[in-house]
């Protein structure tokens, strides 16, 4: 059995567990009040419920003596039938039964022949009366196996953010600690403190394993939505999910599920085409779009993919020009990636018309800041009349990072990996000095680069002095980081390393600068601030000579 | 007249903290202030007013730390020059919905003041550069000149950024 059945089957006993919990006790407030309107519309939710959640697992057993059931207790509730007589005991023991099933479910056991319950079922429904003979005998038995706890528990997602946050706080007080038993050298509290280390670091990764869904649960919502906004627009969609057993944080699901939804909208209004272009194109009438997952190192991609029409280039560049985004002349020399970017700038959307489904002025950008928020990347590839793809590079996890330590002006600061290129130690006749920027040639692209202190130091409205080679002395330490396929070099004093950190929110007031994504504390103690590079690039954007 | 007499007899004490910031006493009330301790290692945040001396590492909290003397052009030419070597205290004061560290040079010390010691803000006090709506009060207690300050008026985050270059968008 794969983990997802096995998940998928867990879920379907937790939740069934439950539901035959609900329905032991509802069924007992109905034998003290008969026309307990309440009771008996919750046994027809229940019974439904689980005969649909029944029927999706295949088990058609529990599937079929809960539709039964139903049916039964549609009648009482709609009326026209009162729950007396010979009926209760057939419905007590309907109850047991399903009990029954769902627990060999749990145990792996054959499912118990039903069919005497459907059949009473039947007579009851058809106002007939039951067959009773013999229905008292296996109660004993009954009465042992009925208190069943379930193996799973649910918890509220505010509860696993509580204790993510402690344990943010207990590996920040970790590092303190290993970083003092370094410092005072005592061969016990060495000890003491690397075992404590062990722990924290095996409590950490429970802590973050606990809070991981299948990205499925998301993912199962989108056919609905696919067969919604297909019908809208009038096109032909087959929607294929893959890697929905791929685990990743709940609450990062729960940021991308927004931008998911315009992706696949996008997808569907934009992307592809109506039935009568595609064949005219020889495509298929169907248009084709897949949602998937993959998980690549630490971090996990989703994409979203179809096979419409593609992003036309050229009009992207045409309209990047029109929005003074960019002179005519540095458009024609950018590559084709770095001209989809700007489908990410605020405001900038392709669509011609405004439709019901994906116009309503929300654009790419809104995408692009909540992947931002998660200090992930969003990529898009396109290749005209063929298709686009959109891809979410998104973190396991919210509260760990990755991140490059530096240092500047004597003060450690951290870069996210995720926005990271990479290092280069370069002499000055590397660079060259082009309209006041300072550039250096990169896997055969001229990368940009700027004194991380100047750029920081800049105040108000001043923008960067033009850049001399005269002012660079020996080695200079760079990091290139990247945003929106574009890459910026960074001069800081000294790299320092790589290394894990809690990013804790800047507290207010000063969380409205956006050039840091926060704090961390060092094993030192000392505060190091969380550059966000989104902001930074902008900034270099903004104050460029 | 009795009433009179009855509205003045109860003259609740009024605790405070009181400080020097230059060459004067200031007071706050002290349900304001959460604590005060030696200033911890402080991290300067780029992009933020010179008053804004950073962000410092209070027990696991992370708090904003500013200098009022600084703020206000309070300081003596004489004592600038010192500052490097004197070691200061940081009261932490509890705000709206954060926590924000003040500087100052000498130990805090608490004070008790009878309530009608408070007087209102006479207008000459904005000759003054702690500007007016931030003082609740001059309590005079004996030949001391206390101004008693409204810190959650001080300490809003558009008084603290006001002196903020806009961010770069």
């Amino acid at each position: 059995m794969s983990n997802r059945e096995q998940e998928y089957r867990e879920l379907f006993m937790a939740e069934a567990l439950e539901y035959y919990d609900a329905m032991s006790r509802h069924i007992s407030e109905l034998e003290r009040n008969p026309a307990d309107e309440e009771a008996l519309r919750e046994l027809f939710r229940l019974m439904h419920n689980l005969k649909s959640n029944a029927r999706a697992m295949g088990y058609t057993s529990i599937g079929e003596a809960a539709h039964h059931m139903e049916t039964v207790f549609g009648q009482l509730r709609d009326g026209q039938a009162t729950f007396t007589g010979s009926m209760v005991p057939v419905l007590f023991g309907g109850i047991d039964t399903l009990g029954e099933l769902i627990r060999a479910v749990g145990e792996e056991q054959a499912l118990p022949d039903v069919q005497r319950l459907l059949d009473n079922l039947d007579r009851i429904s058809r106002g007939e009366e039951p067959d009773l003979e013999g229905e008292e005998a296996d109660d004993d038995e009954d009465v042992s196996r009925k208190l069943e706890l379930s193996d799973l528990v649910y918890i509220q997602v505010r509860k696993l953010d509580h204790l993510m946050n402690l344990m943010g706080e207990l590996i920040i007080d970790r590092d303190r600690i290993l970083t003092l038993s370094r410092e005072i050298d005592h061969p016990a509290l060495t000890t003491a403190a690397a075992h404590f280390s062990r722990i924290a670091e095996e409590l950490q990764y429970s802590v973050m394993d606990a809070r991981l869904v299948g990205v499925g649960s998301l993912f199962s919502k989108f056919p609905r939505v696919v067969r919604d906004v297909a019908s809208t627009e009038g096109k032909e969609v087959n929607l294929t999910l893959q890697g929905e057993d791929i685990q990743i944080d709940r609450n990062i699901l729960q940021i991308i599920t927004d931008a998911l939804l315009h992706l696949v909208r996008n997808a569907i209004g934009h992307g592809l085409e109506t039935a009568a272009e595609r064949e005219a194109a020889g495509k298929p009438a169907q248009g084709q779009i897949t949602l998937s997952a993959q998980a690549e190192r630490d971090d996990v991609l989703v994409q979203v993919q179809d096979d419409g029409r593609g992003i036309d280039v050229a009009s992207v560049r045409r309209k990047a020009v029109e929005r003074g985004l960019v002179t005519r002349a540095a458009a024609a020399q950018l590559p084709d990636a770095a001209v989809r970017a700007f489908l990410f700038e605020p405001g900038f959307s392709m669509a011609k018309e405004v439709t019901e489904i994906s116009g309503r002025g929300v654009g790419l950008d809104v995408v692009k800041l909540a992947i931002d928020s998660l200090g992930g990347q969003l990529r898009v590839d396109s290749v005209l009349g063929e298709g686009t793809t959109f891809t979410l590079v998104l973190p396991t996890s919210i509260a760990v990072k990755g991140a490059l330590l530096f240092e500047l002006d004597e003060r450690s600061y951290a870069l996210p990996l995720m926005h990271t290129d990479s290092v280069v130690s370069l002499l000055p006749d590397r660079f060259s000095v082009v309209g006041g920027v300072l550039l250096t040639r990169l896997q055969g692209e001229n990368v940009p680069v700027v004194s991380l202190r100047e750029l920081l130091q800049l105040e108000g409205d001043q923008v960067l002095a033009p850049a001399r080679k005269a002012t660079l002395h020996g080695r200079q330490d760079i990091i290139i980081v990247n945003y929106n396929n574009r890459r910026l070099g960074l001069i800081v004093d000294r790299f320092l390393r790589q290394q894990d950190i809690v990013v804790k929110a800047m507290s207010k007031p000063l969380d409205t600068i956006d050039l840091f994504g926060g704090v961390t504390l060092l094993g030192s103690g000392q505060v190091c601030l969380v550059l966000d590079v989104p902001a930074l690039t902008r900034l270099f954007l903004a104050k460029r000579p | 007249m009795p009433n009179s007499e009855k509205a003045t007899a109860p003259d609740p004490l009024i605790q405070l903290i009181v400080f020097r910031l230059g060459q004067e006493e200031y007071g706050i009330r002290i349900e304001q202030v959460k604590e005060v301790t030696l200033t911890p290692e402080i991290a300067r945040m780029p992009k933020t007013p010179s008053f804004v001396k950073g962000i410092a590492n209070l027990r696991g909290d992370i708090i904003t730390v500013v200098d009022l003397e600084e703020r206000f052009q309070l300081r003596e030419a004489a004592e600038v020059a010192e500052e490097a070597a004197a070691h200061t205290y940081t009261m932490a004061i509890e705000a709206k919905d954060y926590t924000i560290g003040v500087v100052v040079r000498e130990v805090p010390q608490p004070l008790s003041v009878p309530q009608s010691a408070i007087e209102q803000t006479p207008d000459f006090i904005q000759e003054a550069n702690i500007h007016d709506k931030y003082i609740e009060g001059i309590a005079r207690v004996g030949d001391r000149i206390i101004v008693v300050l409204d810190m959650l008026k001080l300490l809003t985050p558009s008084e603290i950024m006001q002196l903020t270059a806009p961010a770069a968008s």
